[in-house]
């Protein structure tokens, strides 16, 4: 049986008078591949945020692998092992695509450059990239620009994966591509949490699927479960969010 | 410390208040509408002092001509750097649009200080004021020059306040303000709106230039204290905030007024004037960026 | 490969016009260049900051003076050697850019600009007020650095100090933590999720900065003799700033190489007055405006795309 690998219990969060988070309860296991879903607004980025320091909690807690994680900077916690991407690609356009690898390999002090650039490398050529290796970020395509946020974060070795809309304007060809890494690292061990808004691609890669709405855990079940679950509809139709 | 002496400093306060107003409001619009600070407002100033010297001193207009001259040339003026400078920061041509805005009017207000002094030479000049006299209010005596100058600083801060409130341009630039994408989709030109806002700045920082030369002098590096009490005043009430500004101003002009009385050493004191509100910008942007009257913005 | 010898080789070319220069040159020229060498560390430590990590400091020029009445304080008061006051003032200015970059990690952009300048006229309203300290605007007698030293020692202490430095901050930026200021200029959140300590290096490299803008005060010091408020004001900021834009601010050389340039050129159209800061001015705007790396920025990126393609049609 998988171990607990995220716990987050109670996690409150508001932004002045707004609740965006109220109270939380979320296990992850070590090895998960998890569905994040819900409406706009109902909570999703602000959770991985706090998940990955970058927000303050106002209450409650989190451990990831039975170490706390509030009060940690991100920095701290991505040594850890908690890689993110983010809704808008946060690539360094000027620096080019390998230097941005370097980045995170070099990070945390524990690998020489050659080393690293020999890692880099690899896993650029795993995602079709490696001859863009030289190239300024800038140069890059939107969809490369996704590819390499995604190599970027393997790079740090992590051991869970928080993916923000991976898939937002990326066209399918490139969506199947990412879908066949994803589990790839899915499969070697790397817990991952996926938020988003194309529900092909949550219901077909993901074993388990929770649902938020203002801020609270409606619905935490299989996508089965998910997709018949009365409340999650509600919780769309209501918010005239058609599922796409 | 008599009553008498307490009410000469609050109106001395008050006085140099509203100069500053009409200094700081126009960096507030160009801010507001623009998100740029423009570091050469100063420069701006002290080019509407020029303007108001030559209308007045080199071609006889009657001062009241002479501060319209003023306000005129530098709203052309702020027109021109508007379109030439400052337009690459939203039309997407600036690579870093923000390292940018800030480099440029940097180096301009450089550019026109220089200008200045080659033009004008370094000499100070003291053209025909609005006013001469004294006033008498009670036990208080203000030099006239002084106190028609802020008599007019307030009138016109309350005609842009008017304009602002009740005009369609004023209103557009509001609404630049708040949320630039909205109002662009209810059909304001962004684009004209900005060079509006440039153009008011200017004009502003002209008027004032043209207000406080004579009170004063006008001298090439004279706008080079007023922005910084400028500066000073946006960032208490808030970078692009109009009424931020008015209260910033008065808040400056009180500050100074009574801590410098504070310091026994007269001299000393005279030479830490205007360190106090250097102080006091420090203290804000680290404790409180978003101004005494500001809202938090949230980092999305 | 090739681009790398250039490279080298063009850098050897210059070091060896500035070893000659005061063989061929008469006092003055030599005099103004060592100048030329103070505003060449000190744009270079200003690019260092802004052209790397993107944070903007209009301190830079009160960081000097800092570093200068810091060296010629404690060299007259402790009996310091001069260059024991170089190394006191290098502490002190860094000491203070890592207060100030402490203090404003949260700050960015014009807010960061402000702040600066709040700082830089904090710090030269005091020089001038302490006036039993500094002698206020009147201006501080130093102690040479160099008992009797000529102008051509200065100069080439002043150039071994230019090339030292410069050669330190490029080992710097090339090392791993060049790469992490780049990212942080680039994308702080995205350095941050990658594990990149964005607060310690954003507070490293202002007191880095500051600690070279702070030799380049003390160096101009002892070399000058005098020390008034006046090389802490903000037009002196604004020559500074020029210098590093028009020489190119994204690289430490090409900033030097615009401070001692303009120094030369400002110097060499003296009969032009006050005019020629007025080009000085323009000029900083165009480059500004339409080549955003600079005159050397601009002639290197030609040479490399020159080069690149020949190499491409073989």
């Amino acid at each position: 049986m998988m171990h607990e690998q995220l716990d987050i219990s109670g996690l409150v969060k508001r932004f002045g008078g707004l609740t965006a988070l109220n109270s939380v309860d979320m296990t992850v296991g070590s090895g998960e591949l998890l569905g994040l879903i819900g409406p706009n607004g109902s909570g999703k980025t602000t959770l991985l945020n706090i998940v990955s320091g970058y927000y303050k909690a106002d209450g409650g807690s989190i451990n990831f692998e039975r170490r706390p994680v509030l009060g940690h900077a991100p920095h701290q916690l991505a040594r850890q092992g908690i890689g993110r991407s983010f809704q808008v690609t946060k690539i360094f356009r000027r620096l080019t695509v390998l230097q941005n690898m370097l980045v995170a390999g070099l990070s945390d002090g524990a690998q020489s450059q050659s080393e690293a650039t020999d890692r880099a490398m690899g896993l650029l050529r795993d995602l079709k990239l490696e001859r863009l290796a030289h190239e300024r970020a800038s140069s890059l395509s939107g969809g490369q620009g996704k590819l390499l946020e995604f190599a970027r974060i393997m790079m740090l070795s992590p051991k869970i994966v928080l993916l923000d809309e991976p898939f937002g304007g990326v066209h399918p060809e490139l969506k199947r591509f990412m879908h066949d890494h994803i589990r790839k690292w899915n499969d070697s061990g790397v817990t991952i949490i996926l938020i988003s808004h194309d529900m092909g691609s949550i219901f077909d890669l993901c074993q388990r699927v929770v649902t938020l709405s203002y801020g609270d855990i409606i619905c935490d079940g299989t996508p089965e479960e998910t997709r018949n679950d009365p409340a999650v509809l509600d919780a769309y139709l209501g918010d005239h969010h058609g599922a796409a | 410390m008599s009553l008498v002496a307490i009410l000469e400093q609050a109106l001395n306060g008050l006085i140099v208040s509203s100069f500053y107003a009409l200094a700081a409001l126009g960096l507030a619009i160009i801010f507001g509408v623009l998100r740029v600070v423009n570091f050469a407002h100063g420069e701006l100033y002290m080019l509407g002092g020029y303007a108001y010297f030559l209308a007045v001193a080199s071609m006889g207009l009657p001062p009241v001509v002479g501060i319209v001259v003023a306000a005129a040339a530098l709203a052309a003026m702020g027109a021109l750097v508007e379109w030439l400078l400052i337009r690459p920061v939203y039309d997407g041509r600036a690579d870093r649009p923000e390292e940018y805005s800030i480099m440029i009017t940097f180096a301009l207000s450089i550019l026109l200080l220089n200008l200045a002094n080659s033009l004008f030479g370094p000499w100070p000049r003291r053209p025909e004021p609005l006013f001469r006299g004294g006033v008498e209010i009670g036990e208080l005596i203000v030099s006239g020059d002084r106190l028609a100058a802020a008599g007019v600083a307030v009138v016109l801060i309350a005609v842009l306040l008017a304009a602002l409130r009740y005009t369609w341009a004023g209103r557009a630039v509001r609404a630049v303000s708040q949320n630039r994408e909205a109002a662009a989709i209810f059909g304001i030109s962004v684009t004209r709106v900005g060079m509006l806002a440039f153009a008011t700045g200017a004009a502003l920082a002209g008027l004032a230039g043209a207000l406080m030369g004579p009170v004063f002098n006008v001298v090439p590096p004279m706008g080079v204290i007023p922005v910084i009490k400028a500066y000073v005043i946006v960032v208490l009430g808030g970078l692009g905030s109009i009424p931020g500004a008015i209260m910033g101003a008065i808040i400056l002009g009180q500050v100074e007024s009574f801590a410098t009385i504070l310091i026994p050493d007269p001299s000393r004191a005279l030479a830490y004037k205007d360190a106090y509100g250097l102080v006091l910008l420090v203290g804000i942007l680290l404790l409180r960026p978003q101004g005494l009257f500001g809202t938090k913005e949230r980092r999305a | 490969m090739k681009l790398q010898t250039l490279r080298l080789l063009g850098l050897g070319l210059i070091l060896l016009v500035f070893l000659a220069l005061p063989l061929l040159l008469g006092d003055y020229w030599v005099y103004t260049i060592t100048i030329g060498f103070y505003y060449a560390i000190l744009a270079a430590s200003w690019a260092l900051l802004v052209g790397y990590i993107g944070r903007i400091s209009f301190a830079q020029a009160a960081m000097a003076g800092l570093g200068g009445y810091a060296s010629a304080l404690s060299v007259q008061h402790a009996g310091l050697p001069p260059v024991l006051g170089l190394a006191a003032g290098v502490l002190v200015a860094g000491a203070l850019g890592f207060v100030i970059g402490r203090l404003t990690l949260r700050l960015h952009g014009a807010y960061l600009g402000l702040t600066t300048i709040a700082f830089a006229e904090i710090l030269r309203i005091t020089a001038t007020a302490e006036y039993q300290l500094t002698e206020g605007s009147r201006g501080l007698q130093v102690e040479p650095l160099l008992q009797d030293g000529s102008r051509s020692e200065y100069y080439y202490l002043f150039l071994a100090v230019t090339v030292a430095c410069l050669a330190l901050m490029t080992w710097l930026l090339r090392s791993r933590v060049g790469l992490f200021f780049q990212s942080i200029r680039e994308d702080e959140d995205g350095a941050a999720s990658l594990g990149v300590n964005v607060t310690l290096w954003k507070t490293v490299a202002f007191a880095i900065s500051t600690a070279f803008a702070g030799l380049a005060g003390g160096l101009y010091a002892h070399f000058v003799q005098l020390i008034t408020p006046s090389m802490m004001s903000l037009q002196e900021m604004g020559i500074v700033l020029a210098m590093a834009v028009i020489g190119g601010f994204h690289n430490v050389v090409f900033a030097a190489l615009g401070g001692v340039s303009l120094q030369v050129l400002l110097e060499g159209l003296r009969e032009l007055g006050e005019w020629r800061l007025v080009v000085f001015g323009l000029i900083t705007l165009l480059i500004l405006r339409l080549m955003p790396n600079g005159v050397f920025g601009t002639v290197a990126d030609v040479l490399t795309d020159r080069l690149r393609k020949s190499g491409d049609d073989k």
